[in-house]
């Protein structure tokens, strides 16, 4: 699903600029639960930015689902972030002029989905995280545990194969959290393949494996997953 | 694609009503810009209606004969009096240029005095004939006009013009009027008592009312540009004048001419000026004015000056359109965030770049639609409490001005919208 080569990514500043990776090389198979942990600062971001293709790295490669992402058009990426890709971030990024139901509309609106059918479908994933009877609430309305599950349903309105997740319990109580944790391995468990950064060891424990980073590295490949080809960081 | 207008446009609308203040800022240019230009336009169809009613009333084919004076004053030593034009002369027209469709004679004299019933006024008397009422005759007719019969035999009979009632919209006016007595003697006279059949006194001479010219008010007169004797008071057989020297004999006839239509106005013209030449040896003894070069030059001046107009128009469409770049720009930079949320979630940069563009043509189209509204309400309503004559507002000129307002808009959007499109996704999204 995911393949990084000797992945860089330098931002500018200063005069070499600041390396925020450093030659990561990993793969990720479909159906995978993987929890990106290290110290602030070492890149976990920057590398989920880079598989969300949010950013670019500065070198290396990456290749989704053996599309190859350096030759994606600006639309292309919009596309496969629309159809491929869901997010959801630790400050849960939704539209707060919207109620939950439109939030969950948008990806569905880019998608061209017709109305009726775009209103079924996020009526049922809001349901499905357990938030039904609160789709006319705004996000100002709602608890953090309640906005991050809106923000999950939005990401999975149009069934992307990747869900991306940025410390999606870093704003939440513990058992918000435990109910965000749920829902996404209640996802990986169904073949979702499931990104999540995290400074919870205690959830990285629980994820299938745990890609720990430190300074811009993979620092040890850890859990369960077989060992990739050519990487024995896996 | 509609669907995407159609949230792009909800968007836009929710964007507007939660920055009023912004908004109405911004959206007011344009409407400033709206007003101008409906004023505008609205004063070009006025221009072009009226030269339509002065063809309709004048003809397209006028031309008028009159002594030269420039010549007075040239050197004492080398001035020639020029030739004066006589009844007979403009037989003599008549008779050489058969094709004219008017030939009508006029001379009048400033001031005469009118007698009836112990009044005394003074009245400008014209001379004229029976083909004075071919053209400009914007009267309603009460009794009978001057003929042939009156003319040759010199009889004396008159016709007198009566002013039209004051406009009963125009109180302000019309208070005026009556603290300061604007209408003159004559026309109290005439407006007072119906002379219709009586008799009264010209410098003199007793002349028997046989009719009585009514103008028309103000809003029904069709407006003219050039000569047209509308001050004349009383109209007489000019043979008549002339023979109880109320005319002197000495003074020159004009003659006022109408080719008939405007193909022949050339040739006519070129008759006419053989005509002078061979009848008083030196056609340059005589000015013959051109209606055509005078209604082509008052136009000139008209759009000219609604030109002007339109280029202030222009230039507060460019100050709306640069403060809606301004305030879309500002837009942009309060929600990088969203920008960056959206384009997270699978929004293309045409996507965004079409929710800002959408967003700051309704800006336009709002902008635009107050100024019609105010346009209109300046045009029409205001104009009359003011006492002036209310713009003509065609139906297009809304859609017009409302669509040239959302085309500034979005043309100014544009710059914005793609600075919004062109943020990287990340680096948005770690906006505060």
């Amino acid at each position: 699903m995911i393949i990084c080569r000797d992945l860089h990514k330098t931002y500018e500043g200063g005069k070499t600029g600041w390396p925020a990776l450093r030659g990561l090389t990993f793969s990720i198979d479909r159906g995978e639960f993987v929890a990106v942990t290290g110290p602030s600062g070492c890149g976990k971001s920057t590398l989920l930015n880079i598989l969300g293709l949010l950013d670019e790295p500065s070198c290396g490669s990456y290749a989704l689902d053996g599309l190859d992402a350096a030759r994606m058009s600006d639309n292309e990426r919009s596309a496969a972030r629309l159809h491929r890709i869901g997010f959801v971030f630790q400050a849960f990024h939704l539209l707060n002029r919207l109620s939950a139901l439109e939030n969950v509309c948008l990806p569905l609106m880019y998608a061209g989905e017709g109305k009726e059918d775009m209103r079924r479908r996020a009526h049922d994933l809001l349901a499905r995280v357990g938030l039904k009877g609160k789709e006319r609430k705004t996000p100002l309305e709602l608890s953090g545990g309640e906005r991050q599950r809106v923000a999950i349903a939005r990401a999975l309105a149009n069934s992307p194969r990747l869900l991306l997740a940025d410390e999606p319990t870093g704003n939440l109580d513990s058992s918000s959290s435990r109910e965000v944790m749920d829902i996404l391995l209640g996802l990986a468990g169904e073949g979702m393949t499931v990104v999540m950064v995290t400074h919870d060891r205690e959830l990285a424990a629980r994820a299938g494996r745990n890609i720990r980073m430190r300074d811009g590295e993979i620092e040890s490949p850890s859990g369960r997953g077989r060992p990739g080809p050519q990487d024995g960081e896996k | 694609m509609t669907r995407a207008l159609y949230n792009a446009a909800r968007t836009g609308l929710s964007e507007i009503l939660a920055h009023k203040t912004r908004s109405t800022l911004s959206f007011l240019a344009i409407a400033a810009g709206s007003v101008v230009f409906i004023d505008a336009f609205s004063a070009i169809v006025a221009t072009y209606a009226r030269l339509e009613s002065q063809k309709q009333v004048s003809g397209m084919a006028r031309m008028k004969i009159s002594q030269n004076h420039s010549q007075t004053w040239s050197n004492p030593d080398d001035y020639v009096a020029p030739p004066v034009i006589t009844y007979d002369d403009v037989l003599r027209l008549r008779e050489r240029v058969p094709g004219l469709f008017m030939v009508s004679p006029e001379a009048d004299s400033w001031r005469n005095v009118m007698e009836y019933d112990g009044h005394r006024v003074v009245a400008r008397v014209a001379g004229v004939t029976p083909e004075w009422r071919k053209r400009d005759f914007v009267y309603d007719l009460k009794g009978r006009f001057l003929d042939w019969h009156d003319v040759d035999q010199k009889l004396r009979v008159c016709v007198l013009i009566r002013p039209a009632p004051p406009e009963p919209a125009n109180a302000f006016f019309k208070s005026m009027r009556k603290k300061y007595d604007f209408m003159g003697g004559y026309d109290m006279l005439v407006t007072h008592n119906d002379l219709l059949g009586r008799t009264v006194k010209l410098d003199g001479i007793n002349f028997t009312v046989i009719g009585v010219l009514d103008e028309l008010p103000p809003s029904r007169k069709p407006p003219r540009i050039w000569w047209s004797g509308s001050d004349y008071k009383v109209l007489a057989p000019v043979t008549t004048l002339m023979h109880y020297n109320i005319l002197r004999s000495h003074d020159s006839l004009d003659v006022a001419i109408d080719a008939g239509d405007e193909k022949g106005f050339d040739e006519a013209m070129r008759l006419v000026r053989n005509f002078l030449k061979v009848r008083y040896g030196d056609e340059d003894f005589f000015v013959v004015e051109n209606q055509m070069d005078a209604i082509k030059e008052s136009m000139a001046r008209n759009i000219s000056s609604s030109l002007v107009t339109i280029s202030l128009g222009m230039l507060a469409f460019i100050a709306g359109g640069i403060g809606i770049m301004n305030v879309t720009l500002a837009t942009v930079f309060a929600r990088t965030k969203e920008i960056g949320v959206r384009r997270a979630i699978g929004a293309s940069r045409g996507d965004i770049m079409l929710q800002f563009i959408v967003e700051a043509v309704m800006l336009g189209l709002i902008g635009g639609l107050l100024g019609t509204a105010l346009g209109w309400f300046w045009g029409v309503p205001a104009k009359v409490m003011l006492g002036m004559t209310p713009s003509p507002i065609k139906v297009w000129m809304p859609l017009v001005s409302v669509f040239i307002a959302a085309l500034t808009a979005f043309v100014f959007a544009i710059y914005p919208a793609w600075v919004a499109a062109g943020l990287k996704p990340a680096e948005a999204l770690r906006a505060e």
